[in-house]
């Protein structure tokens, strides 16, 4: 290694090391092992759709540490979030890689060295969970495959910080990798395969047994579906049951109801002596009995219980197992299996699904399943609030409100596959392995999740109490509930008071269902009002994050068509589910 | 790969879409054709490439098969492009 560049060296600007990899080899986990940032780490390909960048020390260096999206691939053809991190990586601002590698699968890893190689730049390989690989009896030769690209080539368990030191060391080392320029990418497969073989043993002993019958049995659809079943139940239980009536009856009738709302009206009754500023903080729009109300004891329970149980499913390495099952219903709507991660991350929040379309293979695709998640899929606290109040209900209640919607989002999306111009991609989608999730993890995730919740939405929320108040004080509430009532009233058959809630359910979604929360536990609705009021909900405009995501991802004139056809959709199903209702006498 | 030892049938490559579930073999290409849409290349980016040894998990509702010690899920489509030499008396 020759021309290893000096330790302790004056510089314009910082070193930038850029960790790339294909995806979910534990780019992330690295990255925060090197920097102490913590970057959500989770058990399926497309957990990263940006690029992150951290401080790092590294020798008496500080250097700028990059994490990328998981590319498979830096020519031909490439999914949007793999050319964010070519972009990144090829860029004069990168002065180092750090290619990240499965040590399982370092013959793929090798036709990644082969591209990067070609950008000219020192690196440096790292060979991730080699403690898996040595679970599966795959063990990899390191100094071998120094010696063959000529550049440091390090062992690590990241996850536990194993070769760590020994990672940072080698950057100083960093060096140009000799590989043979391959005009194509055959050419590369074969140089890689032959390297593979140089360096590779595969015994077939494997101490994985557990993980591989969970893995088949996951993707089998006579075991898988019951499986399915029994993720979808316990996931009711957890957050429909134990979040959002246990917790959220204590924390709402009992903390709030019983204890900080009488003590903050109290202490308001005898120290503000503005009757204004009063109803302000503790009224009927009071931002601490509405506002602070809504958002820590009714939606926070819901959101962390959510987020725990998510989580879980996230490291557990299940979610792209259920792509098998939905290719084919997928194909109807113009899109293929692999859209199943973000309509299931889009439960946890729509805004963050809306970017990880960008994993998706063409733009048709990122399309139909941005307009989808802004149409059907409803958020965790929306989730939440659905099975909190359909689920006091009955059954049916619940039954007839996933029809509606997943019925709208196959004819929307059948709709948009024809009209749309363009293609849809094949279904080709890798499994990760499945793994007994990181409590560490876990809870760190939770944890980053519940403060961004708190950050982002409780002020929301309080601004939108705020704005009701002065909307009540000008008599503009009178003014929009009369407005809306021949739709709200005439059309969906809803009492006026959930006007304002359909207007704040813009501002956040979860918002206008914790709004519909406590209308429903006033005993102010039906169970046909609930199910109607509760499927409008969930198809209507997306909140004001996630319009500005689709936005920012696809455009202004996207972003309101998407709004323009989700709105009468919305409004026409609600309307038509409430007259079939009623014409058939349904009570629930 | 040093850690193979099969015996090869002379037979045509088969696609993979024809293999039954729990057979081995090798890649031998991928047939791609005029409109294709780069699927090949992702293939081989996923290391689906001559010589990649493979084995059938799964086929129904997709193909689901090991590739070396990658799991890939494909629609049958896909798995139609895949030819296979398949491996003789292998279990």
């Amino acid at each position: 290694m020759a021309n290893a560049p000096a330790v302790l060296k004056l510089r314009a600007h910082p070193l930038r090391i850029a960790l790339v990899g294909q995806p979910n080899v534990g780019k992330s986990v690295v990255f925060g092992r090197l920097t102490g940032r913590y970057v959500t780490v989770s058990n399926y390909p497309g957990t990263t759709v940006a690029v992150t960048q951290g401080r790092a020390m590294v020798g008496a260096e500080v250097c700028d540490i990059v994490d990328t999206p998981g590319v498979n691939t830096l020519d031909g053809a490439m999914s949007e979030d793999e050319r964010i991190t070519r972009d990144a990586v090829a860029g004069p601002r990168t002065d180092l890689i750090v290619q990240v590698a499965d040590a399982r699968n370092i013959r793929r890893a090798l036709m990644l060295t082969a591209q990067l190689a070609q950008l000219g730049k020192p690196m440096v390989l790292a060979l991730n969970m080699v403690d898996e690989a040595f679970a599966r009896g795959i063990a990899v030769d390191a100094a071998a495959l120094a010696e063959a690209l000529q550049i440091p080539v390090v062992e690590l368990v990241a996850v536990e910080g194993r070769g760590l030191s020994e990672l940072r060391d080698a950057l100083a080392l960093a060096a140009r990798p000799h590989v043979p320029a391959h005009p194509h990418a055959s050419a590369r497969a074969v140089w890689a395969h032959d390297l593979t073989a140089r360096v590779r043993r595969v015994s077939t002993l494997s101490l994985a047994y557990v993980q591989e019958t969970l893995a088949r049995a996951t993707r089998r659809p006579v075991t898988g579906v019951p499986i399915l079943i029994a993720v979808l139940y316990a996931l009711y239980l957890f957050v429909g049951v134990f979040g959002a009536q246990t917790l959220v009856g204590f924390m709402e009738k009992d903390l709030f109801g019983r204890l900080i709302n009488p003590a903050a009206i109290w202490t308001a009754d005898r120290l503000i002596p503005f009757a204004l500023v009063r109803d302000f903080l503790v009224g009927e729009y009071g931002v601490i009995t509405m506002g602070l109300t809504y958002s820590i004891a009714i939606v926070l329970p819901v959101v962390t219980t959510f987020f725990l149980m998510f989580g879980f499913l996230e490291d557990s390495g299940y979610i792209p197992r259920l792509a098998i099952f939905c290719d084919r219903i997928f194909r109807v709507m113009g899109l293929n299996g692999k859209a199943v991660l973000p309509m299931v991350l889009g439960l946890g929040c729509d805004t963050m699904a809306t970017m990880t379309t960008r994993i998706l293979g063409t733009p048709k695709e990122r399309l139909i399943a941005i307009l989808l998640l802004a149409l059907g899929i409803p958020c965790s606290a929306q989730l939440a609030t659905i099975l909190g109040i359909l689920g006091g209900i009955s059954f049916a209640a619940l039954a007839t409100l996933f029809a509606v919607v997943i019925g709208q989002m196959l004819l929307v999306g059948w709709l948009a596959a024809r009209i749309l111009k363009g293609d849809r991609s094949e279904f080709i989608l890798e499994l990760p392995p499945i793994r007994w999730p990181r409590i560490r993890n876990l809870i760190r995730k939770t944890q980053l999740r519940v403060w961004w919740y708190l950050g982002e939405a409780v002020p929301l929320f309080l601004i939108g109490t705020a704005l009701l108040f002065v909307l009540d004080r000008f008599g503009a509430l009178t003014i929009i509930a009369a407005a809306g009532r021949p739709i709200v009233t005439g059309l969906l058959g809803l009492p006026e008071s959930t006007a304002q809630i359909l207007v704040m359910g813009f501002l956040r979604r979860d918002y206008g269902a914790a709004g519909l929360f406590a209308l429903a536990r006033n005993g102010q609705l039906t169970g046909v009002q609930s199910v109607v009021a509760l499927t409008v909900m969930t198809l209507f405009v997306p909140c004001v994050a996630n319009f500005l995501m689709m936005v920012r991802e696809r455009g202004l004139r996207t972003g309101l068509a998407i709004v323009s056809v989700i709105t009468p959709v919305a409004i026409f199903t609600g309307a038509g589910l409430n007259y079939v209702l009623h014409a058939l006498g349904v009570q629930f | 790969m040093s850690s193979m030892r099969l015996a090869f049938s002379s037979d045509a490559p088969a696609p993979l879409s024809s293999l039954a579930e729990g057979a081995t073999g090798m890649v031998v290409g991928i047939r791609s054709d005029q409109a294709s849409h780069g699927y090949a290349d992702r293939l081989i980016a996923l290391g689906v490439t001559p010589g990649a040894r493979v084995q059938v998990l799964q086929t129904f509702p997709g193909v689901v098969f090991l590739c070396d010690q990658t799991e890939l899920a494909v629609e049958r489509a896909i798995a139609r492009t895949i030819l296979i030499r398949t491996a003789e008396a292998q279990r």
